[in-house]
């Protein structure tokens, strides 16, 4: 778990939106070979959307190969209605720059089958090879996308039924009228975050800081959904001083140095080159890591030892300068300890 | 900003970086138009839906796109004037079409041709070529007729201003109004190749309520989808009040030809004050600094700024040199800058040679309003009074693609200058300050 602390919402948005930029070009994606971003919605994002915006207009980044996919989407507004979030994107995002509409994935919720939308939208995920980078906001109870307390960290692309206190909070953007605020959402579930290759979650507001240390210090447990982060092999938290409120002093000082370290070492925040260039059919490369590792998953667990031990064997010789460097047997290493 | 040279096969153009005047507001938001439908594309629905995205896209640097600006009392321009028929009536529609073409030049995207007090063949030669023109939406044809516009000659012989007396004449029945206007041009007629309605030729009629019958005749003008203004008039607040009941939606050139306001008997401008809880007219002002003092000009706007529509009553020598030009009916006009005086009088004002985009600078700078306000009395509020808002003076969805691009320029004397940088028509481009 990568956790980078900010002085305030703006600086932290600005790491994310240059750290999504750096990732991009990275990537170098090509039209057979697009960088696949997940997106949210909400207002935590909304600044990080703004600066990629004012990048692109500097001519910094291009979305042309740049595949998304949506968190969720409301069931039973029209497309075109202002608070869905096919709007919201649209007036973020997607009308400033150039991503192709049809590069474009957001949930339909007036699929006439809204369980066959759910499938196909996880297929095509499939499809474009997996999420390289999936970005996301949390609520204040630490739902991640609409996966609400208590949705299941296995779940999938699925129907969802509001909460009673989501609808309230919500009828502020449907006049104060409840009987106009969608009750049901389609949305990613939990497992689908979990097997991006990457995840960046968007962290701001005192009033998301419990939440935060529910998800950090905590155990990972349903009703903070976003603590199924804790599994996944290559998360990043951005979060602004505020967040960090309900945070032991020691837990912020142990991030704050493990980014200082990191960055006098020059290593900075990056990922394994092969998740940075994305799965990219090679021909005479010789792979240094084992040829297929299953990725444990709630569904399908690996014993622990096996998670905590194949982690550093997969990943610190990766980090290195010279990616091809052969790793040590595993063997070797256990000994050295 | 990735944008393409321009092929000129452009069907959809993305303006970003630009300030939309929308309701009293600059809001910075993309517009998209289409030139093959000629109208606002709903960016959101076809980006989504039919995954389209921009031919072009053209930066504006932070510029204000306007609704096209419309003028609902023209009387000529480029010294052409609708009211006269040239000696062979054949080239009048010639004539016309080159007017509208360098009409648009000055932002001027639509607009009613008008007619002044004539003898009776000049309506009947005149109107066939005056009626709405933008049936095809063909933007090279340059600034779209709306409908005419008929000051006159239902007007009263007392407040005739340039009128000539003799052609004053007084309505007791529809019929008078058939015969000089021809009932073919009151009605709506069926479109021959599609079948449709079409509305009728004339679209609004200046008239004294007072005179002959008018007040009673009124309903019968409005039926029509005809605006029935007050006008050239020396009706009293009670008669103003009653005409408005009648269906009266419009007053011409307010405070111009009218009995002036008293505190007893506050003559036609009464109407504004939602006396009589009638519902209030909209009104034309002359912002030329001639026909009204700017003082006059911000109460009437601080009476009913919905209401308050800013028109130019440009004779055709808008656009002309200085000099002393032919009138009709033998007389003659002086022209000192945009001074008109008929030649013979001491100061009897002969109509404006002003051109819109100044009256809203003028406004602007005397009106202490913003620049939407300004913009907002010749776009929204003259296409509310013609009942055309889906259609024309507002930046929404689906409405026509008539667009100004503007800059404020600000003055070293702190005058504020709006300045036409490009006009668009339907959809596509047809003059560039740059050009």
């Amino acid at each position: 778990m990568r956790l980078i602390i900010r002085d305030d919402p703006a600086s932290a948005s600005s790491y994310i939106a240059n750290y999504i930029i750096n990732r991009i070009k990275a990537f170098a994606p090509t039209p057979s070979h697009p960088f696949v971003l997940g997106l949210p919605t909400g207002s935590s994002p909304v600044l990080i959307y703004k600066i990629l915006v004012e990048k692109f207009k500097a001519g910094e980044i291009s979305f042309e190969n740049v595949v998304t996919f949506n968190m969720d989407e409301y069931i039973g507004i029209p497309r075109e209605h202002p608070e869905s979030y096919h709007t919201f994107m649209y007036k973020h995002f997607f009308s400033h720059v150039n991503v192709h509409p049809k590069n474009i994935h957001i949930l339909n919720g007036n699929a006439p089958d809204l369980e066959a939308e759910c499938v196909a939208y996880e297929a095509a995920i499939k499809a474009h090879g997996g999420i390289d980078l999936f970005l996301g906001g949390i609520g204040p109870d630490g739902h991640i996308a609409f996966n609400e307390p208590g949705s299941s960290l296995a779940s999938r692309t699925r129907v969802k039924t509001l909460a009673y206190d989501t609808i309230i909070a919500n009828s502020r953007f449907f006049g104060n009228d409840l009987e106009k605020v969608p009750k049901m959402a389609l949305t990613v579930g939990v497992q689908t975050v979990l097997e991006a290759r990457e995840v960046v979650i968007i962290i701001t507001g005192a009033h998301k800081a419990l939440a935060l240390q529910k998800c950090i210090e905590g155990g990972v447990n349903h009703m903070w959904t976003l603590s199924s982060l804790q599994l996944h092999p290559h998360p990043m938290i951005v979060v602004d001083e505020d967040a960090t409120l309900e945070l032991q002093v020691k837990t912020v000082k142990y991030f704050k140095s493990i980014e200082k370290v990191a960055a006098s070492q020059g290593f900075e925040q990056i990922l394994p080159s092969a998740i940075r260039t994305g799965p990219r059919p090679t021909q005479n490369h010789v792979d240094p890591t084992p040829a297929v590792k299953e990725e444990p998953s709630i569904q399908a667990p690996q014993p622990l030892t096996s998670t905590l031990l194949a982690a550093p064997a997969t990943e610190y010789p990766l980090r290195s300068h010279s990616p091809d460097l052969i790793p040590d047997r595993m063997g070797a290493r256990i000994a050295a300890y | 900003m990735p944008s393409a040279v321009p092929t000129g096969k452009e069907r959809i153009t993305k303006f970003t970086n630009c300030r939309l005047v929308i309701g009293n507001e600059l809001v910075e938001q993309d517009l998209w138009v289409s030139s093959a439908t000629g109208k606002i594309v709903r960016s959101q629905e076809v980006f989504y839906g039919e995954n389209v995205v921009p031919d072009i896209t053209i930066d504006l640097k932070g510029k204000i796109i306007s609704p096209g600006l419309i003028d609902v009392q023209l009387n000529g321009a480029f010294g052409f004037n609708f009211s006269q028929i040239p000696e062979d009536p054949s080239s009048y529609g010639k004539t016309l079409r080159q007017v509208n073409k360098r009409l648009i030049q000055t932002g001027v995207t639509s607009y009613l041709p008008t007619l002044t007090s004539e003898k009776i063949e000049v309506y009947h030669q005149a109107l066939p070529f005056l009626g709405p023109s933008g049936t095809h939406r063909i933007a090279e044809d340059g600034s779209e007729s709306l409908g005419a516009h008929c000051e006159g000659p239902f007007i009263n012989p007392t407040k005739n201003g340039i009128h000539k007396v003799a052609n004053i004449i007084s309505a007791h029945s529809f019929k008078d109004l058939e015969t000089v206007y021809l009932s073919s041009h009151l009605n709506p007629t069926l479109d021959p190749h599609t079948g449709a309605l079409r509305p009728p030729v004339i679209k609004k009629i200046t008239a004294a309520p007072e005179v002959g019958n008018m007040m009673r005749l009124i309903p019968e003008i409005t039926s029509q989808g005809i605006v029935y203004s007050i006008g050239h008039t020396e009706a009293t607040y009670e008669e103003a009040s009653q005409a408005v009941a009648s269906g009266a939606t419009m007053i011409t050139h307010l405070f111009n030809a009218m009995r002036p306001l008293h505190h007893r008997n506050p003559g036609v401008f009464g109407v504004l004050g939602i006396a009589e809880s009638l519902p209030r007219p909209y009104f034309g002002i002359i912002a030329d600094g001639i026909h009204l003092h700017p003082t006059s000009i911000k109460i009437a706007f601080n009476a009913h700024p919905e209401g308050f529509i800013l028109v130019t009553d440009a004779m055709h020598l808008v656009g002309l040199e200085d000099g002393i030009y032919a009138w009709t009916n033998g007389e003659r006009i002086i022209k000192v800058g945009s001074k008109l005086i008929l030649e013979g009088t001491e100061d009897k004002i002969a109509g404006s040679s002003i051109t819109l985009i100044e009256c809203v600078t003028n406004f602007l700078n005397w009106g202490g309003v913003t620049v939407p306000q300004a913009l907002k009395a010749v776009t929204s509020t003259p296409a509310a009074m013609l009942g055309l808002s889906q259609a024309k003076g507002n930046l929404v969805s689906d409405a026509d693609a008539d667009l100004v691009v503007l800059e404020e320029v600000q003055g070293a004397d702190g005058w504020r200058e709006l300045r036409v940088d490009q006009v668009w028509k339907f959809g596509a481009k047809v003059w560039d300050r740059e050009m």
